[in-house]
């Protein structure tokens, strides 16, 4: 039997098998935006096409598929959801716009106004008002929502947000609110604040709410057209979403919290790093995912990726639990231009696939970084995707000789330029995002992956004083890769806020004895195999407002001295993040945090290579490292296990080209990965 | 008198013959900006009072030796253009008693400060005994002693009543932290908690920014370190040179008015006459208003950073921003003038007023010389504080409104963001959530929405302010403090555009008559069951109001920011 995993990406779709005995197989195929499950079945023919099958076999042979996608990311980007309508308390209707005050870009003080997801026209005030400890102040007012209703009818909404303040405390509004949407408004889409986020912080839970009705239509009816087309090709298995919390998801509740899905491609990437992390036994990794317009950095420490609860797409805040992922500015098209200092710019404007870089022959006329590599000599004109697109030389020296005017130098000199500024610059972003999760990079393993990172990764690593460096043969479909060994979570979150002198623990017993009920019961749903639930409670200091997680592994729930011992697993979290903690000062729980795993049958191993003949060198070519000099160049899915390169080489293969500079060396590992030892 | 404090030069030096490349130097650049960001994360995640870790009030950067400002934080635009003042200041303190293992630290507005709650650190940073930078980190505390809580106080008539002032001073010693002098500030400030940790937060900051400059440093090699410091200050005169010799030569006059000074003296004015010459600019802030009795007057430090803003708004945004910005700026000042007081008026609103008005001066002086830059006048800055006791806890607490915020001015590229808040911190405010504030403090919000009508007109128009009502809660009656100013002046349009609608504040004790707010006033006796009906400014607009085409006028008022009926274009026509 097969498991595949499908990850659509903006340019390519990357679709990846693997059999019972762990054999590897992927392909591409191009990707189609408008409808990305025509892509995802391109991608399963072409695949059956590679194991020498059918499609119609290969399906019914394949027993899960999983998927990431990008529909909730593309819609909010680029603006083409649903037609959404918000609920909320009367008096009170303007949080989502009034963004907490923050406008984006300081600076820039002649930025447009942009409209918010939901037009103030479309935001209605109903009279309800619950109070903070829970009482209600005023009760749900029918006529007042019915009336709304009606304002929502009238305009044509596609789907309804619905978010009153305090309702973490008690749903009973919103519920009342989803029956009077039902009987007056029967089959629009509708999300209740209290069963996405039941969490404090208006502004947190109305755009999360919001998000979820933007994108929520649109991911239904996506998810009904994606299952249809796989039954009609002969698939009657499971179809597993990735979900921006790095577990997957069946489809209905995919449907359910849509929100939850905005980072399903790039939460890939992460699970594929967290199992290389195991397989290598490298668990504190740096993974570093570098495409043609921007690279997204990420962490996996002590073998297990980081999430967080502040996360923005498209300026719009998501506060569900999602991989912690730093997106920078700059990638393979990234462009260099010389600023009105004199002094040298890359990015974050980026050439894109079209035109694209110079070298690309579309008609690109700026220098890009994939421009300078080519006239570095890293990248082989000829071998580019495996020759299929050969890249113009001549025109890649064209705009980096005129890049070099500007600044007084040679193309040669520009083009290197570029490559230490680009590095500079994610060398920088790296630390940043180091830093703010409390842990010193120089510990870490730097994994590279995505098309253009291996150009990159050598000389980051060296400017970040990382000693080791990971380049999966897989590297440019890690994330799909990384989907085969995902596992079936459910977050569930809940407001409790408690002073530990004064802690409620009945009732804080009786809270998470609920949510693991429920989040057992969903999960029995979804799975026959183990569950596993893992309690936390985010806490703070009352004067801090970033609430930190901490796990309550080994905290018994029914010790007498519970506040004594949520108090100090605080303390020792706090001390870890941010050096201190303060003796002389009680935290205060702010949510209770359960996760549910249904943990799937891992796939088994890929089989090792043997160690076998070395690959012999398929020829040596000039690369600028400083100087010119003759790098041997190797083809990347021919190394043998245990084979040793030393820089300066070049290693190819039609997806990616990793660079080793002078003194490094790469070991091949048994999975016929470049294990990088970074020269001093 | 007039002083100079800055002359400007002609135009970037050429490069010596070992001068470093042009892209040596932007990777020194990108790192020094890197080293600053690291140094404001840290900050942002250890320190302890919500001023610094929500609202963000602190900025972190990097001088070199003689104070000149090589790469910056962008959190507080207020900061931008202050704090090289600081390391001024030291360097005049100490001279060549400066060592490894020293950390200064200072606040007074009359020795490189801005006002006394922003205390500053200075470290110097030594690679072979050799002083090459300093790091540096500002950061406004919660409370700095004085007269009354929170250091806004509007009774002020002399610095001594804001709090505790602390010149030039060498807080660690061989890498030590000198225990008497932290006592001794510890004693003279009412939250010593926060105090001590934020205190704590900013030299860990300071710290990690030195440890990152020693290591590139080393990496790099101390020689294209150095080298490569002026060049990046010559690049950055460059851009700006490049942008002003677009503007059109000529003197131009602006002013910026404040309501008043509290003390029963009305529009208290800055005036600006900015005088364009190819790439040089002179900003001749003489003939402004004497200083006054209260907290408004703005030491040189804080003029010269609201010069700076006005200056950077104008420029592209993605200009760096850094000592070399500053260089084809000459700021002309007069002693005794509210803009160059004499070193014992108090001074602690000035970070908002005057300082926003000084901005206002120099934009509306600048409009007609570069009409597509040029935005409307953002809200202005009213804070209450109030002081009480919590019936739920029986603590006592302190709360800052950051609610209701005022709206944006318009600009050339489009309508004003809605309660973006003010100038000075240009949308980089936050204001907490309502849930959260209802469960720490004893208030209720009944009303916390967009106030409509407030935008000023034009063709781009003004983002619309904060309407707030929240009734105290208490069981015992409060205080509360006002500072700020715009309940007459509303934020200035620009380009034919109208002003935004300034500020109204109303207080309704219960059994008394409504009464509205004066701007300046402390120890308000608030009893429980008062209800704040706040109205906030809406900011300028931008251009002709009859160009706003119908469809942006119906749009307005689909959505409910405009409620008038009749349009303006009928008037105007």
């Amino acid at each position: 039997m097969y498991r595949i995993a499908v990850d659509v990406g903006g340019t390519f779709t990357d679709v990846v098998a693997v059999d019972e005995t762990g054999r590897v197989t992927f392909t591409k195929a191009a990707s189609t935006p408008q409808d990305q499950s025509i892509g995802v079945l391109d991608g399963l023919t072409a695949l059956a096409e590679e194991l020498g099958m059918d499609r119609a076999a290969l399906l019914a042979k394949t027993d899960r598929v999983v998927h990431g996608m990008t529909v909730a990311t593309n819609a909010l980007l680029e603006r083409k959801g649903a037609k959404v309508g918000l609920l909320t308390t009367e008096g009170h209707r303007d949080v989502l716009e009034m963004r907490e005050g923050l406008k984006p870009e300081r600076y820039n003080m002649r930025l447009p106004r942009e409209e918010p997801l939901v037009p103030r026209h479309l935001r209605f005030g109903v009279r309800e008002r619950m109070r903070a400890d829970g009482k209600v102040e005023t009760k749900l007012d029918m006529a007042s929502l019915e009336k709304a209703i009606q304002g929502l009818k009238r305009a044509k909404v596609g789907a309804v947000a619905v978010c009153y303040l305090h309702s973490y405390r008690d749903d009973k509004h919103e519920r009342a609110t989803r029956k009077a949407l039902e009987k007056h408004f029967p089959g629009v889409y509708v999300s209740l604040s209290s069963e996405v986020l039941p969490k404090i912080k208006e502004y947190e839970r109305i755009s999360t709410t919001v998000v979820n009705a933007y994108v929520g239509p649109l991911i239904a009816r996506y998810l009904g057209r994606l299952e249809g087309r796989l039954a009609d090709a002969g698939y009657k298995g499971p179809v597993l979403i990735m979900q921006s919390h790095g577990g997957v998801a069946p489809i209905e509740e995919t449907i359910r919290v849509a929100a939850g899905t905005v980072l399903s491609g790039p939460a890939g990437g992460l699970a594929g790093a967290r199992r290389v992390a195991e397989m290598l036994k490298a668990p504190n990794l740096v993974p570093f995912d570098m495409g043609g317009t921007s690279s997204d950095i990420s962490l996996i420490v002590n073998g297990k990726a980081l999430l967080a609860v502040d996360k923005a797409i498209a300026q719009e805040k998501i506060a569900l639990p999602s991989l912690d992922i730093t997106t920078l500015g700059a990638g393979g098209g990234s462009i260099a231009r010389v600023d009105g200092g004199g002094l040298l710019k890359v990015g974050p404007q980026s050439a894109g696939a079209d035109p694209g870089p110079a070298c690309y022959g579309n008609g690109g006329t700026v220098a890009t970084v994939t421009d300078a590599s080519v006239v570095l000599g890293y990248l082989d004109p000829e071998a580019f995707m495996g020759g299929k697109a050969a890249l113009d030389r001549e025109a890649a020296e064209g705009v980096l000789a005129r890049l070099g005017e500007e600044l007084g130098i040679d193309a040669i000199r520009a083009a290197e330029g570029v490559h230490r500024v680009v590095n500079t610059q994610m060398a920088e972003g790296i630390r940043l995002a180091t830093v703010r999760r409390g842990v010193d990079p120089r510990r870490f393993t730097l994994l590279g992956f995505g098309g253009a990172a291996g150009l990159q990764v050598t000389e980051l690593a060296r400017l970040i004083n990382i000693k080791r460096v990971i380049v999966p043969r897989v590297a440019s479909v890690l994330s799909a890769w990384g989907m085969l060994a995902t596992e079936l979570r459910f977050e569930a979150i809940r407001s409790h806020i408690d002073e530990m002198a004064t802690l409620d623990v009945p009732a804080l017993r009786a809270l998470y004895d609920d949510l693991e009920t429920k989040g057992r019961e969903r999960m029995g749903g979804w799975t026959d195999g183990p569950i596993e639930s893992k309690l936390s409670a985010e806490m703070r200091y009352g004067e801090q407002v970033y609430e930190i997680d901490v796990p309550l592994d080994g905290i018994d729930l029914f010790a007498p001295d519970l506040a004594k011992r949520l108090k100090r697993a605080f303390e020792a979290r706090h001390e870890e993040l941010y050096t201190y903690y303060l003796d002389d000062q009680d935290p205060v729980l702010i949510n209770a945090r359960v996760t549910t795993i249904g943990t799937l049958p891992a796939p088994p191993d890929e089989p090792k290579a043997s160690k076998g003949k070395p690959a012999q060198s398929t020829g040596s070519r000039k690369v600028y490292l400083g100087e010119w000099m003759e790098a041997k160049a190797y083809p990347f899915g021919e190394l043998a296990s245990g084979q040793v390169i030393k820089g300066p080489a070049v290693i190819e293969s039609a997806t990616t080209t990793v660079l080793l500079r002078p003194g490094d060396t790469a070991t091949t590992t048994p999975q016929r990965w470049l294990d990088i030892a970074i020269a001093d | 008198m007039a002083a100079s404090k800055k002359t400007a030069q002609k135009a970037p030096k050429k490069a010596g013959k070992n001068a470093p490349d042009p892209i040596t130097v932007s990777v020194v650049q990108h790192r020094l900006v890197g080293v600053v960001d690291e140094m404001g994360e840290a900050m942002l995640r250890t320190s302890f009072s919500q001023i610094l870790n929500s609202s963000r009030d602190f900025s972190t950067a990097i001088t070199d030796a003689k104070g000149q400002l090589v790469a910056q934080a962008e959190y507080i635009p207020v900061h931008v253009g202050a704090m090289p003042s600081s390391v001024i200041s030291t360097l005049e303190a100490f001279g060549d008693d400066i060592h490894p293992g020293d950390i200064f630290m200072l606040n007074d507005p009359y020795f490189g400060g801005s006002h006394l709650p922003d205390l500053t650190a200075c470290l110097p940073v030594f690679e072979d005994g050799k002083l090459l930078f300093w790091a540096v980190n500002r950061a406004h505390h919660s409370d700095i002693g004085g007269a009354t809580y929170g250091a806004y106080n509007a009774s002020a008539t002399e610095i001594w009543q804001e709090g505790l002032r602390v010149p030039p001073i060498r807080l660690y010693q061989n890498g030590e932290a000198r225990e008497d002098i932290i006592r001794m500030m510890r004693v003279n400030v009412r939250h010593p908690r926060d105090f001590l940790g934020d205190l704590a937060a900013q030299i860990g900051s300071v710290r990690l920014g030195e440890r990152r400059l020693l290591e590139f440093i080393d990496d790099l090699g101390v020689e294209t370190v150095a080298g490569s410091l002026d060049r990046i200050l010559d690049a950055a005169e460059a851009e700006t040179r490049a942008i002003i010799s677009g503007w059109k030569d000529g003197v131009y006059k602006g002013k910026g008015v404040l309501d008043d000074d509290g003390r029963g003296n009305d529009d208290i004015t800055i005036r600006a006459t900015v005088t364009i010459k190819g790439s040089d600019m002179t900003v001749d802030l003489t003939e402004s208003d004497g200083q006054v009795t209260s907290f408004l007057n703005s030491s040189w430090a804080n003029t010269r950073s609201g010069v700076a803003m006005a200056l950077t708004y104008l420029l592209d945004p993605e200009v760096t921003k850094n000592d070399g910005t500053m260089r084809p700026v000459k700021i002309l000042v007069k002693q005794g003038t509210i803009v160059m007081p004499d070193d014992w008026a108090p001074v602690t609103m000035s970070t908002s007023h005057c300082a926003q008005e000084i901005i206002e001066a120099v934009v509306t002086a600048l409009a007609p010389a570069c009409r597509d830059r040029a935005m409307a006048g953002w809200g202005k800055r009213l804070r209450i504080a109030i002081k009480g006791q919590d019936p739920r806890t029986k603590k006592d607490f302190i709360w800052h409104m950051f609610h209701a915020r005022p709206g944006a001015g318009a600009s050339p590229g489009g309508d004003g963001w809605h309660n973006s808040g003010e100038w000075h911190s240009a949308g980089g405010l936050k204001f907490g959530s309502v849930e959260v504030a209802e469960v720490r403090f004893p208030f209720f919000f009944k009303k916390h929405e967009f106030r409509p009508n407030s935008g000023g007109d034009g063709r781009y128009v003004g983002g619309v302010g904060g309407d707030l009502e929240m009734v105290v809660e208490t069981e015992m009656p409060c205080v509360a403090n006002m500072a700020g100013d715009g309940a007459r002046h509303g934020p200035c349009g620009m380009a034919g555009g109208e002003a935004g609608k300034p500020h109204r504040y109303i207080m309704h004790a219960p059994g008394k008559r409504p009464h509205v707010l004066a701007t300046k006033h402390e120890g308000i006796p608030v009893p429980p069951g008062t209800l704040f009906e706040i109205h906030a400014a809406g900011g300028g607009g931008w251009g002709d109001p009859a160009k706003r085409t119908e469809e942006e006028r119906s749009k307005d008022r689909l959505d409910g920011f405009v409620t008038t009926r009749a349009p303006k274009r009928n008037k105007r026509a």
